[in-house]
């Protein structure tokens, strides 16, 4: 395994993007300067580089259960092999930013989403120079991935769905203008019955420009279908956590994240036939009692900022230094599928408000005003994982999940749970304080554990 | 200046029921020449029991074409066209939900059960409680029910007073508190007819796909003050010189089902607009309902809770979304681990659609009987792998 990764690291960065040359063979394309084309070889080679690193990092991790490869290979299909892993379906994709943009429309509309928030360095590095420096590095990454033009899963796009959200988001919006069809839509920053309403005609402009981009009709049929196809991926989800629940280590979190990962870059019923693979597996290894560590590790949630590959460096550190990622509370980890809408009305207008309300309510973004859930949330997982400590990961600039980090340490405070604030950028210079400080922390609570 | 204009329309709305139920017997829906307060069970597999069932069919067609009216009005209200978004796309899809749990089932039996007993009871056992008052919406002019209704004698205070011996009113006020104190408002979710025909009326929404009304908390607001409205109707009419029960639409079922010649004055109208309403905004009528209001009153002592895990609770507001009651509490509460609300039927529909494991639960006496599950929700997602790996495969 390890052999033939490294293999694919050595070569593949010109075969790849001799493929990505051949597919967009546009004039403009071809008569670009020398300097340009080093740039991008020089682009893509650090790009599979780092993201091929992660990869084999996380596969060293011992006890990795065989139906995990699935999720791995479609993250290296995206990162490493430069390839479009939705291209075998012939359907138009949707790319989507935050959890606020109903993947359930898109399928109903007949196209596919795909998540598109971006955790590369590479692309970050680029993005560093076009956006403000307080900027958030998710943004940086997802505008140099733009400007090189050179990944196929952004590239592909028919559209993009921008939910709103934070500042960061919002102003995402004119720069993928610039080169694809944006749809913004508008998230109530509230929660109340008014704003589920508003949310709700939201939708109704989101399925029109949906429609008008497939020229399917979306009926109910379809967005049952819709439904039943997210449905089914939550429900194995849902079952999974479950397993979780059980037995703390069952598996690594970084590779939970890994599977949460692969998700968006998904259709949600490969998705959902992968994850109940994954489930057989871990029922059988929970009947047999195995698990990935026989030590009794410090079991460490993850809240904040979304862990997005390949920026996988903090549940590394946290494996690697001894502890385990017992939970994580994040947008693109667990949190972003695990709340199921609830149809209590089974009209058109009925499921489009159960998909309003799931997304708003339940959702623990502190871009919403009043986010006091969040809390609550984050203690009932401490209760279902046996969390011993939590490490709240803020990404610099990302100043919505910073703020609420005062509230939460005080309110984790009182209940005598130690929490630990790590700042971190889209790159690999602050790895070795990083890791000093979750070496700390996992001997706190080691010392905690033997006292 | 909305919200001005929505108090004004609700005072307008008030007024207007005030109006309306004061002459109510000016407005005749069906009436008889001579009233016939007596059947029996022969008569009920005979064709005139068709014949009298007549006010009832009345009403339901009545109501069949005022939702139709509204449907159409509604395409042209509201700037987006649904009409053919319920058109089937050639395969019929089913939206995968979780199993209907055996909580919901009993209610369905306890719901159907009781209302037949409460109006065909007495002709069909042939014997009668009489003195024993269970406070359901069942009409009382029936006599022949099995258990008589105490909502007669509640508009009707001086009746009660002139024509009882002390004991009778001491028998009524004990058995009418005593179940209002210990079934509560389970009353409505289990036990009501009224509450059976708009539920019955809410499936029919259900299994047609017609959109209904969303509501927010102003319009809640708006329909309890028009249940103050209500309660004052209903005991004050009488001194006033009016007839609540020509006003109440509750006399178009249990009388007229058993099949007794009874006149209809205003209340057929009334009934016409609870089974409209009803279907458009599920338990419509249990929101201005008096009699429900009287009953919530004992939701601080009765046995059946409602409890909530404050902690496991996320906020998604899937049992705000299902409440027909509009109790948005029991979503924001953080606090109090009962959330019973004085308007809280006890239907179980916020438990059955709660997602987070034991968040929600029904008490009785502190015993849960009712649980929230996820896998409960997401039960009718289980399947077989099997086709699936096929489609892998190829």
């Amino acid at each position: 395994m390890m052999k033939e990764n490294n293999m694919t690291m050595e070569t593949s960065p010109e075969k790849a993007l001799q493929s990505v040359k051949e597919e967009t063979g546009s004039p403009d394309q071809r008569s670009r300067s020398e300097k340009e084309v080093r740039q991008e070889i020089r682009f893509i080679k650090k790009e599979t580089m780092t993201c091929a690193k992660y990869l084999r990092r996380m596969e060293e991790l011992d006890g990795m259960p065989g139906a995990l490869q699935p999720f791995l290979d479609t993250l290296r299909a995206v990162y490493v092999e430069l390839k479009n892993p939705l291209e075998k379906y012939h359907q138009k994709t949707v790319g989507t930013y935050c959890v606020m943009a109903p993947q359930e429309l898109v399928y109903a509309a007949g196209a596919i989403p795909v998540r598109l928030c971006s955790g590369n360095y590479t692309a970050f590095s680029i993005g560093d120079d076009l956006y403000p420096r307080d900027a958030c590095p998710l943004v940086k990454a997802v505008a140099g991935f733009q400007k090189m033009g050179l990944m196929p899963v952004y590239r592909d796009c028919s559209l993009m769905a921008v939910p709103v959200t934070c500042d960061c988001k919002k102003k995402i919006v004119e720069m993928l203008e610039q080169t694809h069809d944006v749809f913004p839509l508008s998230v109530p920053a509230g929660r109340e019955d008014e704003d589920i309403d508003r949310y709700v005609e939201e939708l109704y402009r989101f399925i029109d420009t949906l429609e008008a981009l497939t020229g399917n009709r979306v009926t109910w049929d379809l967005l049952a279908a819709g439904m039943n196809m997210t449905g089914q991926a939550k429900y194995e989800l849902s079952r999974f956590l479950k397993l979780k629940k059980s037995m703390p280590y069952l598996m690594w979190g970084t590779h939970i994240l890994a599977v949460m990962n692969a998700a968006a870059y998904m259709r949600a019923d490969a998705w959902s036939f992968h994850m109940n693979r994954l489930n057989r597996e871990l029922e059988k290894r929970i009947e047999k009692g195995e698990k990935v560590t026989s030590r009794n590790r410090p079991r460490i949630m993850l809240t904040g900022s979304p862990i997005i590959y390949p920026n996988m460096k903090i549940p590394l550190l946290i494996e690697e230094m001894g502890g385990i990622v017992a939970a994580d509370e994040t947008c693109m980890g667990e949190r972003g599928m695990s709340d199921p809408p609830v149809v209590v009305d089974e009209s058109f207008d009925g499921i489009l408000r159960a998909l309003a309300n799931q997304v708003i309510r339940p959702c623990s973004c502190p871009t919403f005003v009043n986010n006091k859930e969040r809390v609550y949330r984050i203690l009932q997982m401490i209760k279902d994982y046996q969390i011993q400590g939590v490490i709240y990961h803020v990404l610099r600039g990302c100043l919505v999940y910073d703020y609420e980090y005062l509230f939460i340490e005080e309110e984790l405070g009182k209940r005598g749970i130690p929490v630990i604030r790590m700042e971190s950028d889209y790159n690999e210079e602050d790895v070795e304080q990083l890791r000093i400080r979750t070496e700390a922390f996992i001997e706190l609570i080691r010392l905690k554990q033997a006292a | 200046m909305n919200k001005r204009r929505t108090r004004i329309v609700t005072g307008m709305i008030c007024l207007i029921i005030v109006v309306l139920a004061y002459f109510a017997e000016r407005f005749p829906f069906y009436v008889y020449e001579e009233e016939e307060l007596h059947t029996s069970l022969r008569q009920f597999f005979s064709v005139e029991h068709l014949v009298r069932l007549q006010p009832f069919l009345i009403v339901i067609a009545m109501a069949a074409l005022s939702i139709r009216i509204c449907i159409w009005i509604r395409g042209f209200l509201l700037p987006r066209d649904q009409g053919d978004r319920k058109a089937a796309n050639g395969k019929s899809v089913k939206l995968r939900k979780g199993k209907r749990p055996l909580f919901m089932t009993v209610r369905w039996i306890f719901m159907i059960a009781f209302s037949t007993m409460v109006m065909f009871g007495g002709i069909w056992c042939g014997f009668i409680l009489a003195g024993i008052d269970f406070p359901v919406l069942a009409c009382p002019t029936n006599r022949d029910q099995l258990i008589e209704s105490s909502c007669y004698f509640l508009s009707h205070l001086p009746v009660l007073f002139e024509e009882y011996s002390p004991t009778g009113i001491v028998l009524f006020f004990v058995s009418t508190i005593g179940f209002a104190l210990l079934l509560g408002r389970t009353i409505c979710g289990f036990l009501c007819p009224m509450g059976l025909i708009q539920d019955i009326m809410h499936v029919i929404r259900q299994k047609t796909r017609t959109e209904g009304i969303s509501m927010t908390q102003s319009l809640y607001r708006r329909l309890t003050s028009i249940k103050w409205i209500m309660v004052l109707l209903m005991f004050g009419l009488v001194f006033a010189g009016g007839e609540f029960c020509s006003f109440c639409p509750a006399i178009v079922t249990s009388p007229v089902l058993a099949g007794m010649k009874v006149s209809i004055y205003l209340s057929g109208f009334m009934m016409v607009i609870v089974l409209v309403g009803s279907f458009f905004k599920r338990r419509f009528w249990c929101n201005i309902c008096p009699l429900g209001y009287l009953i919530g009153l004992t939701h601080r002592i009765s046995p059946f809770r409602v409890k909530k895990d404050t902690i496991s609770c996320t906020e998604c507001g899937a049992c705000y979304e299902a409440c027909p009651m509009g109790i948005k509490m029991i979503y924001t509460e953080r606090e109090r681990t009962d959330v019973t609300d004085i308007n809280c039927i006890m239907c179980g529909e916020c438990v059955r659609s709660c997602p987070e494991d034991n968040a929600l639960a029904l008490a009785f006496a502190g015993k849960k009987y009712y649980t929230a599950s996820r896998a409960g929700l997401m039960s009718g997602f289980e399947c077989d792998p099997d086709p699936e790996e096929e489609r892998e495969a190829e």
